[in-house]
């Protein structure tokens, strides 16, 4: 199996055959010729044979969920063995760490390509102008998000800004308790891009909702960036759709706000469905079939309804990296894909972390 | 407010654009369970901005902010808000909060005198020798002239009575721009009020209603330069010392030393426990006497157990209701805490359901047999009364943490004790109730000596 199944490069435009297309990923991912010493070394102890026994989507879920082994696997035994001695590898890169230590996956170039074309042509529906810069206030390594958006800048033809933002340290003085801290860090990030909208000719800027909250609380910056910016994406938080609906309305009023969600473990995010209504939940339609959404409730693990809330598990089935079953820390709701659009498995909606509960049980006092 | 499309009240938040209706919105239900209105909760960029606003915005002058007051009382009576008349209001309050339509009625109107009596309120903090304003003659030959600490004015209003709102309004006739994050329980009373305060010439820049969630609710405190809020212990510790002003328990209490007879006051004693429901801070949680303590509990318990349990819109309603399940809670935290005391009343419970989802919290007398035993601070809200001995070997210990203390003493001794002790607030001696309070005396201090400050002024 050293020829690649054209199935695994399906043209964007066309639609494979969903179950063919998992057959042909698995001969090559677990094929010794082809597939990487990852999968080549585990494929012995699934219990099952994924050349014979898996048949379609269906039976997916035999796979266990081994991502928390991407905590320490060597990277290189990531790689599929098809890719030869020297494939094209775009980086290393890390989940966040909120779950334990980091997770590692690589992102080789072949499939970066493929995840920009379609990404971009996402962009394109949002009405997201081609050839402009992008100010992009997001981390940069060990994550990925930093170094794919800069290449899709690149791809769309204009300069990217970078900021870096480093979540995990922001985490860290949360939890010790340090707000001041990381308020003072967070304005420190919003200085830095301060002098960017200033100076450089801004059309797209990426940020988390929390520093787009504290860039639209300095009136200069935000009237800046009314004036310079044709599109506002952000990505790593929720925002609720009130807090979304003011800035579409009152703050930016001119600016095209969209939000993004991705994931590490399916090297790759999804932008907001087009055409959503200010009342409409922000809603995410995978890469598919490379990219497969499911909504779980979180003790049986079975599929929630549509509409119903439950935990996200995703699927990544490509050339590049075969990682099944990946119960993701989010919450999201359950909702169908997209209207006259091909598409495996459901859309997401809603995406927070784990619900909090108002702990309201004060008995003592008059108040 | 305004009739939704469920029959439901709308409360939009009340924004520097005007009332903002948001997508988040939580019900809010009377003491059955059943919903009422429909609350907009708004976001922290919401806060931010209104925040914001109000920071940016101007005062009234100062008379123009005492006329705005006073007819903000007026519309705040007479006129229809948003679909409610001023009864159906009341009626509403007295449906959600549980709290009696009389103490609801009783509360309006001491909101109502003090809008009309804001300046003189207000203005009793001044320091004898600070003048209002730089323009007096004083200035002329050097003066203190009284002037704001800050310009934005945040409050984290308490739902358990209407009461409170009276005393933000002092802040608004001082000239500082005001932010009110309403009770969830209870959010009538501010937006009406604040809806008047518009009508009668406030900016939409200058007094804001910001119903919101946790995370967003600490935004307004922080965005303000002082702030007042409500709550227990805790909050108290977590902002004492700050630009927070935190009001916490009452703990008010009640002293018969000897040679008084009690029998004299019992009627003071026993409204001092149970007028308002007993829902407030100001209400006797606890009374001392020197003697037997038992005489004294049982006669106050005779008298309390003849209230009768009504729903709370009943003109005769005299206790506060609750869900039922709210009032469970209470009563489970009450038979708990009191083991080892001896139950005058409602030692067997104090729920009476009413058959509709709601209950009445009944009162409960203990007697305790030390004044200093750990239940003699356990205040809940509603009349719960822990009687106990005290004589002078005690000393004062027992009578601190006290927001009014009745004394019926005329030992001066005593009395000077009483006044110097920085933990009791306001001292009653005599036959005054612990509810007594008019506009122009502190509440807990005046509110002024807070917000304000002197700088001397001389100019030619």
């Amino acid at each position: 199996m050293s020829i690649v199944d054209p199935l695994l490069e399906f043209p964007l435009d066309t639609q494979p055959d969903p179950d063919e297309f998992l057959r042909a990923a698995l001969r090559w991912h677990f094929s010794p010729e082809t597939g990487s010493p990852f999968w080549l070394e585990r494929a012995g102890t699934l219990g099952f044979d994924p050349l014979s026994d898996i048949g379609g989507f269906a039976d997916l879920g035999k796979f266990p969920n081994l991502a928390n082994e991407l905590r320490h696997v060597r990277a290189e035994d990531l790689i599929p063995r098809g890719y030869g001695e020297k494939p094209e590898v775009v980086g290393v890169y890390e989940s966040g760490g909120t779950t334990g230590a980091p997770k590692r996956i690589v992102l080789l170039r072949e499939w970066l390509d493929r995840l920009l074309a379609w990404s971009s042509a996402q962009l394109d529906r949002h009405g997201v102008p081609q050839d402009v810069n992008w100010l992009v206030v997001a981390p940069t390594g060990p994550h990925m998000v930093g170094d794919v958006i800069k290449r899709q800048t690149a791809f769309r033809g204009g300069l990217a800004f970078t900021v870096d933002l480093d979540p995990r340290w922001v985490k860290k003085l949360i939890s010790d308790g340090k707000g001041a801290e990381a308020g003072a860090y967070a304005e420190h990030i919003v200085d830095q891009v301060a002098f960017l909208l200033q100076t450089q000719d801004i059309g797209v800027l990426m940020c988390t909702p929390p520093v787009l909250e504290r860039l639209a609380r300095r009136d200069d910056l935000a009237k800046l960036i009314d004036e310079k910016v044709k599109a506002i994406n952000w990505v790593g938080t929720q925002m609720d759709a009130d807090t979304r609906y003011l800035y579409r309305t009152e703050v930016f009023p001119n600016a095209h706000l969209y939000s993004g969600y991705g994931s590490t473990m399916i090297l790759g995010n999804a932008s907001e469905r087009p055409g959503l209504s200010d009342d409409d939940p922000c809603i995410y339609d995978p890469f598919s079939p490379h990219m497969i959404f499911d909504v779980v409730d979180p003790e049986t693990r079975e599929t929630v309804p549509y509409g119903e809330r439950g935990q996200v598990v995703m699927h990544h089935i490509s050339k590049s990296l075969f990682m099944p079953n990946n119960l993701e820390r989010d919450y999201a709701t359950r909702v169908p894909g997209p209207e006259g659009v091909w598409q495996l498995g459901d859309s997401v909606a809603d995406i927070a972390p784990v619900q909090e509960f108002d702990n309201e049980t004060v008995i003592e006092g008059v108040y | 407010m305004s009739a939704g499309s469920a029959g439901l009240i709308t409360l939009d938040a009340l924004g520097p654009a005007g009332p903002f209706r948001a997508r988040k919105r939580m019900t809010v239900t009377d003491v059955t369970g059943a919903p009422v209105a429909e609350l907009s909760l708004v976001p922290k960029l919401f806060v931010t901005r209104a925040m914001d606003a109000l920071r940016k915005a101007g005062s009234l002058p100062a008379d123009e902010r005492t006329a705005a007051l006073a007819r903000a009382g007026k519309i705040f009576a007479e006129e229809t808000i948003d679909g409610l008349s001023f009864a159906e209001y009341e009626h509403t309050v007295a449906r959600v909060s549980g709290v009696p339509i009389g103490v609801v009625q009783a509360a309006t109107a001491a909101i109502i005198e003090a809008t009309e009596q804001s300046r003189f309120a207000a203005y009793q903090a001044r320091p004898t020798g600070a003048v209002d304003d730089w323009r007096a003659g004083e200035t002329r030959t050097g003066s203190a002239v009284w002037t704001r600490r800050g310009d934005v004015f945040a409050v984290h209003a308490a739902g358990n009575h209407p009461g409170p709102h009276s005393l933000w309004v002092e802040a608004l006739a001082l000239g500082y721009r005001v932010a009110v994050r309403p009770s969830r329980r209870e959010p009538f009373t501010p937006h009406r009020l604040i809806s008047a305060l518009r009508a009668a010439g406030f900016g939409n820049d200058q007094v804001v209603l910001l119903p919101t969630d946790y995370e967003a609710a600490d935004e307004i405190l922080r965005s303000a330069d002082y702030g007042l809020v409500y709550g227990g212990d805790d909050v108290v510790r977590k902002y004492a010392g700050t630009n927070v002003l935190p009001q916490g328990p009452g703990r008010s209490k009640m002293l018969v030393p000897a040679g008084v007879d009690w029998r004299d006051h019992l009627d003071t004693i026993v409204d001092s426990i149970s007028h308002q429901g007993g829902v407030a801070c100001i209400n006797a949680t606890t009374v001392l006497v020197d003697g037997d303590p038992a005489p004294l509990a049982q006669a106050i318990a005779e008298r309390l157990a003849t209230i009768p349990s009504l729903p709370p819109q009943d003109p005769k309603a005299v206790l506060a209701v609750q869900p039922v399940e709210g009032a469970r809670a209470i009563e489970k935290f009450l038979l708990a805490k009191a083991a080892g005391t001896t139950t005058h009343l409602g030692g067997d419970g104090i729920v009476e359901e009413l058959g509709d989802g709601s209950a009445v919290l009944r009162p409960a007398v203990h007697q305790l047999e030390r004044p200093d035993a750990e239940q003699a601070g356990i205040e809940l809200p509603f009349p719960c009364v822990w009687v106990a001995p005290w004589s002078p070997a005690d000393g004062i210990g027992p009578l601190r943490n006290s927001l009014v203390l009745t004394a019926f003493t005329e030992d001066e001794a005593l009395i000077d004790a009483l006044l110097q002790e920085p933990t009791i607030s306001n001292v009653y001696l005599g036959d005054h109730p612990t509810y007594w309070i008019r506009p122009g005396v502190p509440h807990d201090g005046y509110l002024g000596e807070f917000l304000m400050r002197t700088k001397t002024v001389i100019r030619d």
